[in-house]
């Protein structure tokens, strides 16, 4: 009964931890040292949010919250690949912090709706922070966008080939159709999927970068948005259009990337077992 | 990129006060860097940040140092105010009696 609501929440906890460890990576190597100081202060509250997070899932289950984050096996971890790419340049790093927190905000707006209280209340909570977030990327995008061709077509290379592992973002989390059941998550993936495509294919236009960074997004949309028909006349058919990403991170395959993090972000668990701070 | 001054209010009722400096390409960036570098720990409820080079100041710091003897501008040169008005008023009783 409640183990749909665990695993939403667990999804959304692994993203945040896993995209706020690469975040926290810039910290000292950041372009300017303010940026550094903000970027790092983004990456603190991605990780706050995932604590919260699995906070929240260790009430339900009677778990610990530190286990939660650092002491499971790499394929326990339920967060979207994007999130444990490493973070390359800074384009790269600003273009998946975009299209993430763009992805976020889109998942977040929909859970104010949640039937379950606690969540609900979290996440009010995380958006009032998310909020800056997201206009932090929006910043960026704008200024790398119409500044100098080398920042610019870097930008919309790194956009072109985030898009297609940020959709996954929208991968059916486990248990989905339990978990809009009962309520806790108030729209299907593939609904915030298209929702999440409409409004970043809209971004991308008046950020006026050229049409061929948005035919990933486009040629999605049409998906997306037919899947997301589909729902209403039953959820078993728009699971079948999503064969290809429902083997993807939520379902706990991760690549080699998710490997070299893993074993830094829980080195200290591992070695310590028990230790606190 | 271009310096900008950063201020800080504590209160709602407070002034804002100079807490430093950033570097950014344009105002609204200096605000999204200066939030993080002087309101991380609850130091104040608002920022304002303006380019340093929209401060305006004398290019001559010697026409601000006070030269001659202004005493007068000070509470402490009219401590003996209130004795000189005792006798005053002692002299116009006097005055009043014959």
């Amino acid at each position: 009964m409640s183990d749909s609501l665990v695993a939403l929440v667990t999804a959304l906890a692994d993203d945040e931890l896993v995209l706020g460890h690469r975040h926290s990576e810039w910290t000292g190597f950041a372009p300017q040292i303010e940026e550094d100081v903000a970027f790092s202060s983004i990456a603190q509250d991605e990780i706050g949010h995932a604590a919260a997070l699995y906070g929240l899932v260790a009430s339900i289950t009677g778990d610990d919250p530190d286990r939660l984050g650092l002491g499971r096996d790499q394929n326990q971890y339920r967060h979207a690949v994007l999130c444990e790419r490493p973070n390359r340049d800074w384009a790269y790093t600003l273009a998946r912090h975009w299209l993430y927190d763009h992805a976020d905000a889109v998942r977040l707006a929909a859970l104010t709706d949640t039937a379950d209280e606690r969540l609900g209340a979290l996440v009010n909570k995380m958006r009032r922070e998310e909020r800056y977030h997201l206009i932090h990327a929006d910043t960026w995008m704008q200024r790398i966008s119409q500044g100098p061709m080398d920042g610019r077509t870097r930008l919309m290379e790194a956009v072109t080939e985030t898009v297609p592992e940020a959709l996954d973002l929208f991968e059916p989390i486990e248990a989905e159709d339990d978990a809009l059941k009962q309520g806790w998550l108030p729209a299907p993936s593939d609904v915030l999927r298209a929702r999440f495509v409409d409004e970043t294919s809209g971004a991308l236009e008046d950020l006026a970068l050229p049409a061929e960074v948005r035919s990933h997004l486009q040629a999605t949309e049409f998906v997306a948005s037919s899947s997301g028909d589909l729902i209403d006349e039953g959820p078993s058919e728009s699971k079948s259009s999503d064969d290809k990403s429902s083997s993807g991170g939520r379902s706990g395959n991760h690549t080699s990337d998710f490997g070299r993090l893993w074993s830094d972000l829980t080195h200290t668990y591992r070695a310590h077992p028990g230790a606190s701070w | 990129m271009e310096t900008f001054e950063v201020f800080r209010r504590s209160g709602h009722k407070s002034p804002f006060e100079h807490c430093g400096a950033v570097i950014a390409g344009d105002p609204e960036m200096a605000l999204l860097v200066a939030k993080e570098c002087f309101l991380r720990r609850r130091e104040g409820d608002h920022l304002w940040v303006t380019r340093r080079s929209d401060i305006h100041s004398f290019e001559d710091e010697s026409l601000l140092e006070i030269a001659a003897d202004k005493s007068y501008r000070f509470a402490h040169a009219y401590r003996d105010v209130v004795k000189k008005r005792e006798r005053a008023r002692e002299r116009a009783g006097k005055a009043g009696a014959q």
